[in-house]
């Protein structure tokens, strides 16, 4: 019986200081990590609207239930006070997990700007190419009159988004996700119109 | 044993993951590039030697029934500092060895050398221990990793080397993992049977 309690306090004082040892380490690191992720989505931002001094996170007031599930925020980037674009931050379902991806639109020519992946679990060196600004090239500049589709050869028609080789299923994930943030640009911003 | 005999097997007649196959979960899983396999081998000797040495430090106070536990509390709290330290300071890494850095914990090297050695010797030997066996592994998947990511990829620490079309995908996809260490490994014994 003394032999357990002995035992059990010492584990307890183990456990104790390996526990206020990771909490003093925690509160140095997480300012730190918090500003990385700050910092790291503030980048992606630039990226994909560069033309922007301000982005707002506008998700509370623009994404109204119901709405599409696939939407998850909802970003307005100013340049001068002004709303010129808009940053939609989409998840879909790839191949082999989730695919998180940001799109932008310009809402004075009704374009999308261009997008990006931040963060998948694709086949490496198959899937995982949809992270290659080669592959984000094939939605640049794309107009927003007919929801895009995926094809296996060069595109002909200017809503046609060419897949990956053997990815399709990646492909058509990821245009999934730009043709929700697309239904949702329209709806929401296409009408408004620059002062 | 001298203190320098003690570094060298870990680096060659002990090493880790080709002699004593330890570790090989996040070996076979994180080494498709270079860059990977120098990452988390560089987070391995970082727990390793932390442990190692409060190990050895505290290898009278700790009662021989309750070792076990105690060894797996203090290598957890290093691989969780560990863990925030690389999400803090090389979020690129972070992202890229994902579930592997927690599972440091569980890696066999570490509570290996904590049972074996360090609980059994003074703090100087313990830090050469881990700092031999914790760059053996290193060096280990790092030398995996070069043969799948220059096979698989084309290219060394993210440098191109290889066009477009020549790599085998296959080398960083995980039966390139078995392949590749496998292909070393027999390669090791085969010479060392003949110097032998």
């Amino acid at each position: 019986m003394r032999d357990i309690l002995k035992l059990g306090l010492f584990l307890l004082l183990v456990a104790g200081v390996a526990g206020a040892s990771l909490s003093y380490v925690n509160s140095l690191a997480s300012p730190l990590i918090a500003a990385q992720i700050l910092q790291n989505k503030l980048d992606s931002f630039k990226e994909v609207y560069p033309q922007s001094d301000k982005v707002v996170d506008e998700t509370t007031t623009h994404l109204i239930p119901p709405h599409d599930p696939v939407i998850k925020e909802v970003n307005v980037a100013y340049l001068e006070e002004v709303p010129v674009g808009v940053i939609y931050a989409v998840e879909t379902k790839g191949y082999s997990g989730p695919i998180a991806l940001l799109a932008g639109f310009d809402i004075a020519t009704a374009r999308i700007t261009t997008i990006k992946v931040l963060s998948q679990r694709e086949t490496p060196g198959l899937g995982a190419k949809a992270t290659e600004s080669k592959f984000y090239d094939r939605y640049k500049d794309k107009g927003i009159d007919l929801a895009l589709e995926v094809t296996k050869t060069p595109p002909l028609k200017e809503n046609q988004v060419q897949a990956i080789t053997a990815s399709t299923i990646t492909t058509k994930a990821v245009t999934k996700g730009v043709n929700a943030a697309r239904e949702h640009f329209i709806a929401h911003f296409a009408a408004v119109k620059q002062p | 044993m001298n203190l320098k005999d003690q570094f060298t097997r870990g680096l060659v007649q002990e090493n880790p993951l080709f002699r004593l196959l330890l570790g090989m979960c996040p070996a076979l899983a994180v080494t498709t590039s270079v860059n990977n396999g120098l990452g988390m081998g560089v987070a391995v000797t970082g727990v390793l030697l932390a442990s190692n040495i409060v190990v050895s430090a505290m290898r009278k106070v700790i009662p021989s029934s309750v070792r076990i536990p105690a060894f797996i509390v203090i290598i957890a709290t290093f691989v969780t500092i560990t863990d925030m330290l690389m999400h803090a300071f090389t979020p690129a890494l972070y992202t890229a060895l994902g579930i592997f850095i927690p599972l440091i914990v569980v890696n066999c090297i570490i509570l290996g050398r904590a049972e074996s050695f360090a609980s059994r010797n003074t703090m100087l030997p313990a830090i050469v221990d881990a700092l031999g066996m914790g760059i053996g592994f290193t060096v280990a998947l790092v030398m995996v990793s070069a043969v799948r990511e220059v096979l698989g990829a084309g290219s060394f620490f993210g440098l191109p080397l290889l066009p477009e079309n020549i790599p085998a995908l296959i080398m960083i996809l995980p039966p390139g993992g078995f392949i590749a260490l496998g292909c070393i490994l027999g390669l090791m014994n085969k010479f060392q049977r003949k110097t032998a």
